[in-house]
């Protein structure tokens, strides 16, 4: 068609196509990384090639054949990265506990002996015991669900079915718990301050209309770190909240403000009104002005008229803003890694933790797709909100 | 500015002499989105220094047609010729047509002046040139002093006017006009019409004009293509199209008329007589190969019938007539607005002269009409 | 109380929740105090000059800008050209592919973070300025998108077609009609991509190593570590910069309009 720009010709596909590598390559693929890494589980198959060969042909019942015994020796023998090694007894040990004495002791029988068969049952009396060399080929494969599994605080028992874990290392479901219950507060704080504070937006008119807007899109256009360190500023126990009240003679001693949930949750609520009180917003000025009135002349109370009237008709923007506040809050990392006490942190610190901290890439990134499933369902309902809306306008 | 040839040389065309003498022909043009037909095979020329209009209503295909012939869209079948030259495949940016839009689609980012020197730019031509050429085009339109505006701050009519110099200032060999005055309320509208009329004689321009509205195809065309469903029902100069409609359609969307059902008994040398439906025996005039026996309807134009307070046929009474009974009478300022109930419950609506007595409510009446008033459309 | 007089007394204190937090900051970045609290016992620029000749805070500055500008050039680059080729609705999929480049504003970032480290660290990109502007870019493109398809979008068809029907190539309706109008969009895109870039922090501290260190990223380690007035100092070049970004856009557009007259 001659009516066509020269791009258009050149076809559109030829333009979204370098954004859409770009993409795949360092968005799609990072995440793809992430799924792999929660379920990969190769500290021990990489460093046992010869004892995988051999592993199928072990009942799993009796003591092992003397076959995988000497297959396990020559593999530990050309083990010499240290600190694969550490990772292979880790992981060992978490599956069976006994594992890093008895390792230590076999590694060092296979250093001082490099060459011949080595009797691993007369080195230690465990190596006769199944459930040690169970261990040993369950981990052998390259996919494991127990980071997943962990993740929700379950796990697989020695029958391979999946059960709770023992109550004292359930942490995570706890986590997620207060991860959402958190969020969840911020939310429905956001919905009872942010929509009155809409509506006032959609009635005023003139200057204060316009400050109306302003106070909302003025922090909005704010970094997020400036914003979450204004809060520390005001928060802090000699803050210019504290040391106003107590001018002021309300209270005596400063109260606790910052690093706990109070703080965390006060300071969460300023970042995502905006957040609520747009979307909200939008959807009023859609509102005939006229309804209410007409809702009065038909002899509606005016909180009756707003409950069967305006209420209804605003429930989309209500619906989106809660999706996105919540959908944000739940990955929050930075307010309530600096405004929140040990017990205010949310998810996002404990995955950083597990990748940082303690190197347990599994964990991080098993809890990283619990968390990411959780968000793109939200955005799912979000995004269906909005179409439905859409088609509706 | 010279002429340039554009597109491919047609074949000879039935002509034989490979140049017609038409400025515009469409020949078995077909346009289908997707299964959808949106015009129909369709066959339409247009005469150089013509004024055509497009009538229709809304999906009718007249704005399609306009598109293909600007080059915005493809046709799905059939040749689009301009001097004789086919020009499917010509892109619009070398078919040297000026086109006004509906909403005027000038350039906001650019000024009046700006905006008219840009078809100009694109044709290189010098600076000098350009200048004076844009201040004729804008004077030519009572603009000249606006220049420097941007296209936000003027009126809509003031944009219209813009739209008309951008799209005249290049000299274009055609001016297609896609209902260009919508937006204008009634007054202005009327101005424009005559404007853009007296602008059409004295520039011996070719324009090809899309509306809905009857009235403004009426004031300012030489022929009008009335299109329904993708095809021309028919084409002819305003006289012809409102007193002799071809066909039912014709006869209900340009101006107001009743039609009356009825059977052709007769047919004379000039005339034929149709009884209609109700029993009243009317005279038409014309015969145009109708058959006795034959099922057809008349189309009366409301200010072509006259009435009396007589009751009955009443032989002094030229030409046809037909007894009814008064069923509402409204005064609209230029006109009475009578409706009548006549034998069969036929119901006519009949257009009186504002200073004729306001016949009562349930009023015994007589309508007259004569022969050539009236026009039989096959049915 | 009446009605109306709570309604905006409710407004105000709304207005204020919203805004005096970020106003308390400004004035602490002027404090001779060791520490962030009032009242500020003098005037003093002590701070600012700390941010300017501390080396972290040096060289988080001069980081900052190569990787602010760094994804502002990048994310705007390849923003503009998705924007325009998903301008023409693609059946199907340009629905999904939509949604694809919107996904990075949504998935939660640490989660991107690991990956990002992960993939980094694989390809040999780790602890480089490149691999920080390409994690900024990635989260900072979806608002060159949003951007630039909204002033798209605003542009009437019919004003291209007329520049075609008047004479114009499609080369020129697109450098002299689309471009131009589209611009405004294309130039909050980029500010909004370097704002983005300015105030990441998470997938800095997965991606980046000690010498990509950002300003906001040194700001997130001292407040955590060590909280001193530099941080209400760097908040507000954080906001004076913005500011000034924004001025000098609007200025540019001013500008640009005046020239079309």
């Amino acid at each position: 068609m001659s009516g066509k720009s020269f791009l258009q010709k050149s076809g559109p596909l030829l333009l979204v196509a370098p954004l859409f590598l770009f993409i795949c390559l360092f968005f799609i693929w990072p995440l793809g990384s992430v799924l792999t890494q929660s379920v990969s589980d190769n500290a021990v198959a990489r460093l046992l090639p010869e004892t995988a060969k051999v592993a199928s042909s072990w009942d799993g019942q009796s003591a092992p054949a003397e076959g995988l015994q000497a297959a396990f020796v020559t593999d530990l023998r050309a083990a010499t990265d240290e600190q694969a090694v550490g990772d292979m007894v880790r992981r060992l040990n978490s599956a069976q506990s006994g594992f890093r004495t008895l390792m230590s002791k076999t590694l060092k029988a296979v250093q001082d002996k490099p060459e011949g068969p080595i009797d691993l049952v007369a080195l230690d009396r465990k190596w006769s015991q199944p459930q040690y060399w169970k261990a040993i080929t369950d981990a052998l494969s390259p996919t494991t669900d127990r980071y997943l599994l962990a993740a929700v605080d379950l796990m697989r028992n020695d029958a391979g079915e999946i059960i709770s874990q023992p109550p004292k290392q359930t942490i995570n479901v706890a986590i997620f718990g207060r991860t959402f219950w958190i969020s969840a507060t911020v939310t429905i704080f956001c919905v009872l301050l942010g929509y009155p504070y809409a509506l006032l937006i959609t009635v005023a008119t003139g200057w204060k209309k316009q400050a109306l807007l302003a106070a909302v899109l003025l922090p909005l256009w704010t970094s997020l770190l400036v914003r979450t360190a204004a809060w520390f500023i005001l928060l802090q126990e000699q803050g210019l909240i504290n040391s106003a009240l107590m001018d002021l003679n309300i209270i005596a001693d400063p109260l606790a403000l910052i690093f706990n949930r109070t703080g965390v949750i006060i300071a969460m609520t300023h970042v995502s009104l905006p957040m609520m009180v747009l979307p909200i917003y939008s959807v009023l000025l859609t509102i005939p002005k006229n309804l209410m009135p007409a809702a009065a002349s038909l002899g509606a109370h005016p909180l009756r008229a707003f409950v069967r009237v305006l209420l209804p008709l605003s429930f989309g923007g209500i619906a989106a803003g809660s999706l996105l506040v919540f959908m944000s809050a739940i990955g929050y990392y930075i307010t309530p890694a600096l405004i929140g006490g040990a017990g205010d942190q949310m998810i996002s610190s404990f995955i950083a933790f597990h990748a940082q901290n303690s190197g347990n890439w599994g964990m991080a990134s098993a809890l990283g797709i619990v968390l990411l499933v959780v968000t793109i369902i939200l955005y799912a309902v979000y995004e269906r909100l909005a179409t439905q809306r859409e088609r509706s306008a | 500015m010279q002429v340039r040839p554009i597109g491919q040389p047609y074949p000879a065309t039935e002509k034989g002499n490979g140049v017609a003498e038409f400025r515009i022909r469409f020949d078995g043009v077909s346009k289908y989105y997707g299964q959808q037909c949106v015009v129909d095979k369709l066959r339409l020329d247009i005469e150089k220094g013509e004024f055509v209009s497009l009538l229709g209503p809304s999906g009718s295909g007249k704005t399609t047609l306009l598109m293909m012939l600007a080059g915005f869209e493809t046709a799905t079948e059939g040749q689009i010729l301009v001097d004789g030259y086919r020009v499917n495949d010509v892109p619009s940016h070398k078919r040297d047509m000026g086109v006004v839009f509906q909403n005027y689609a000038l350039f906001p980012h650019m000024s009046v002046g700006a905006n008219v020197a840009f078809p100009l730019q694109m044709r290189g031509i010098s600076k000098a040139e350009i200048a004076g050429r844009v201040k004729t085009a804008l004077d030519m339109v009572q603009l000249g002093a606006l220049s420097e505006r941007k296209p936000s701050q003027l009126s809509g009519g003031q944009q219209q006017r813009v739209a008309l110099a951008r799209a005249l200032v290049f000299e274009p060999r055609v001016v297609l006009m896609d209902e260009p005055l919508g937006a204008l309320d009634k007054n202005l509208r009327e101005q424009m019409q005559l404007d853009i009329r007296a602008l059409h004689q004295r520039l011996g321009l070719t324009i090809v004009f899309v509306t809905h509205d009857q009235g403004e195809a009426l004031t300012m065309s030489d022929r009008i293509a009335v299109f329904n469903k993708g095809k021309i029902e028919q084409i002819g100069t305003p006289r012809q199209v409102y007193d002799e409609p071809a066909t039912r359609f014709v006869a209900e969307f340009i101006g107001e008329t009743n039609l009356i059902a009825g059977t052709v008994e007769v047919v004379e040398a000039t005339s034929v007589t149709i009884r209609m439906n109700g029993g009243n025996i009317v005279r038409v005039a014309g015969t145009d190969g109708l058959a006795a026996g034959q099922a057809v309807s008349v189309s009366l134009r409301p200010e072509r019938l006259s009435l009396t307070q007589v009751s009955g046929t009443d032989a002094s009474l030229p030409g046809n007539t037909i007894s009814a009974t008064v069923t509402d009478c409204v005064y609209q300022g230029d006109h009475l607005r009578v409706q009548l109930t006549g034998a069969g419950d036929a119901s006519y609506i009949v257009r009186l002269d504002r200073r004729s007595a306001e016949p009562q409510r349930g009023a015994q009446v007589t309508a007259f009409f004569s022969p050539e008033d009236c026009k039989v459309i096959a049915s | 109380m009446p009605a109306k007089t709570l309604q905006w007394l409710f407004g105000a204190l709304m207005a204020a929740f919203l805004i005096v937090p970020l106003l308390v900051m400004m004035p602490l970045a002027f404090t001779s105090s060791l520490l962030l609290v009032y009242p500020i016992p003098s005037f003093s620029f002590r701070w600012f000059v700390e941010l300017f000749t501390l080396p972290v805070w040096q060289r988080a500055i001069v980081n900052s800008l190569i990787i602010g500008f760094g994804t502002t050039a990048l994310a705007t680059v390849l923003g503009v050209l998705a924007a325009l080729g998903l301008r023409r609705r693609l059946p199907m999929i340009g629905g999904l592919i939509r949604t694809l480049f919107m996904l990075p504003m949504v998935v939660p970032a640490v989660v991107l973070g690991i990956g990002m480290q992960i993939l980094l660290a694989r390809i040999g990109l780790a602890n480089t300025h490149l691999a920080v502007i390409i994690a900024h870019t990635v989260v900072a493109v979806p608002f060159v998108i949003v951007s630039v398809s909204g002033s798209l979008a605003g542009i009437d068809r019919r004003v291209e077609l007329a520049a075609a029907s008047l004479g114009a190539a499609p080369q020129r309706v697109f450098s002299k009609v689309t471009l131009p109008l589209a611009m405004p969009g294309i130039l909050t895109g980029a500010v909004l991509a370097f704002a983005t870039s300015l105030d990441e922090v998470v997938l800095t501290l997965f991606v980046a190593g000690p010498n990509q260190r950002t300003l906001a990223r040194q700001m997130f380690s001292t407040i955590r570590d060590n909280i001193s007035p530099a941080i209400a100092a760097a908040a507000f070049l954080f906001i004076f910069g913005t500011l000034l970004l924004a001025a000098v856009v609007l200025i540019v557009r001013r500008k640009k309009e005046v020239a079309t007259i």
